[in-house]
């Protein structure tokens, strides 16, 4: 320890400049990594009188984006949202449906899991980004591409579908890459939400299995309803 | 030779310098208003909440414009209640996103048919809603600049200029007839300057600034029952 201050005098001044220079010149090499975080408010709806059971594959639930760099002047990327997914898709099927209920394993035949009305399993198939380095516009853009699988608890599909969200952010000043792109990932975020809350019950299928639902349940009300009414 | 070469490059500047103290940071602003029925007593105990559009996909509205005009309506009115951007579109979430937001007063209807819905925006007491479209852009930019560092320190050595323009359009809608009641547009735009001798001395126009005045005076003007 007393070495090193001892040599320290000795040192030529410009060899701490070149090491700042350096560090600068390596630092533009460095991937950039985010970890998108951020706050998703519960959806303001009349819940779903359904009890949905809910499985996150790991896949999903580690969800990232690694994207190499194709020049010297570009950054490698990894964003993690997997995270982030996992509070979103939390905060808002509880906000929708009456009972959500998170799942041991993926719905089969064999598989022990709680007594659920039907298991949505969703997917990122897809997640593409755009920095202004990049285009001409001024704008920070995340775009993902969802899939969805509404399943039984004996694992046979109900209904499938995709959907895909966006989100983009202006250039702000003293705004770093990496807090533009984990805003814009926020916002994507939100508008899977907003596009998933706003268009469940008008999936053809979601909308068939949930008038299957309602039919026997009417059915059983009926004859309650004429027994009140005879002598 | 080195210092002919800095006087020379300086008194080639100078003009240009000069010409930027002189009118540095000059901005001009238009504004155009339309009310259609404006309040006779201001908002009184209502609030009032200012949303930037964001359906357009080469440009976003900017959150601190908005947050900057509601701060200009309330400096000016401490009476008036402005809900902040981000507090109603978390109250109202999923049905102000860019995505499910309406478009014309009369989609209000479709939200207010949601009992949640219709009951939060009572508790708020939202008499007005302010849509407000637009953006500032960097128009044009001439100039360089070369900065160094050096075992003796470091610095800058250039000149540069760039110019701003703001577009914003603010659209009123009443909340209990569901319908527009005014209409109030913006622009400004300015030139900015930054000399580097050694250190960096920015003149910036502050042209978003003057366009958030030039808005919140007029939205102020509506609103207030003491303007």
């Amino acid at each position: 320890m007393s070495g090193s201050m001892t040599s320290a005098p000795d040192r030529r001044p410009w060899t701490g400049a070149l090491l700042l220079a350096a560090l600068l010149a390596l630092a533009g090499c460095g991937a950039k990594e985010v970890v998108v975080q951020g706050q998703f408010p519960q959806p303001l709806m009349s819940k779903l009188p359904l009890t949905l059971g809910v499985w996150y594959e790991p896949a999903f639930r580690e969800h990232e984006f690694f994207d190499e760099a194709k020049g010297r002047a570009e950054s490698d990327w990894l964003v993690r949202t997997g995270e982030a997914q996992v509070e979103l898709w939390d905060t808002l099927l509880n906000g929708m449906f009456e009972r959500v209920v998170p799942m041991d394993a993926r719905p089969a035949p064999e598989q022990m899991n709680p007594a659920v009305d039907a298991v949505l399993i969703p997917r990122v198939d897809e997640l593409q980004y755009a920095i202004p380095a990049q285009t001409n516009i001024k704008v920070y853009e995340i775009w993902m591409r969802y899939a969805f699988e509404l399943v039984t608890t004996q694992g046979e599909t109900i209904a499938d579908w995709t959907m895909t969200a966006y989100g983009k952010t202006p250039t702000a000043f003293l705004q770093s890459d990496e807090a533009a792109v984990n805003l814009a990932a926020v916002v994507a975020l939100r508008d899977a939400g907003a596009h998933f809350a706003t268009s469940f019950t008008r999936v053809p299928e979601v909308a068939a299995w949930m008038e299957s639902l309602e039919a026997p349940a009417a059915v059983a009300a009926a004859p309650e309803e004429g027994q009140e009414e005879g002598p | 030779m080195k210092r002919r070469t800095l006087v020379s490059r300086l008194a080639r500047l100078a003009p240009a310098l000069a010409a930027a103290l002189v009118t540095g940071g000059c901005v001009t602003a238009t504004v155009d208003e339309m009310v259609f029925n404006e309040p006779a007593e201001g908002v009184g105990d209502a609030s009032v909440v200012i949303l930037g559009r964001r359906h357009a996909s080469d440009y976003e509205t900017e959150p601190d414009f908005i947050q900057c005009v509601g701060k200009h309506i309330q400096r000016g009115d401490p009476s008036i209640n402005v809900i902040g951007e981000l507090e109603f579109l978390n109250s109202l979430y999923p049905w102000f996103e860019p995505r499910t937001a309406p478009l014309r007063p009369a989609d209000l209807d479709r939200l207010i048919a949601q009992p949640p819905v219709a009951q939060k925006l009572a508790s708020l007491q939202t008499e007005y809603l302010i849509w407000v479209d637009g953006s500032t852009v960097q128009t044009n930019s001439a100039g360089s600049m070369t900065c160094g560092v050096g075992p003796g320190g470091a610095g800058c050595f250039g000149f540069g200029t760039w110019g701003n323009d703001s577009t914003y359009e603010a659209t009123i809608w009443d909340f209990t007839d569901r319908a527009e009641v005014g209409r109030v547009n913006t622009s400004a735009s300015g030139q900015s300057y930054m000399p580097a001798v050694i250190v960096p001395i920015p003149i910036i126009a502050p042209v978003q600034g003057t366009a958030c005045d030039g808005l919140g005076d007029q939205l102020l003007k509506f609103l207030s029952s003491e303007l």
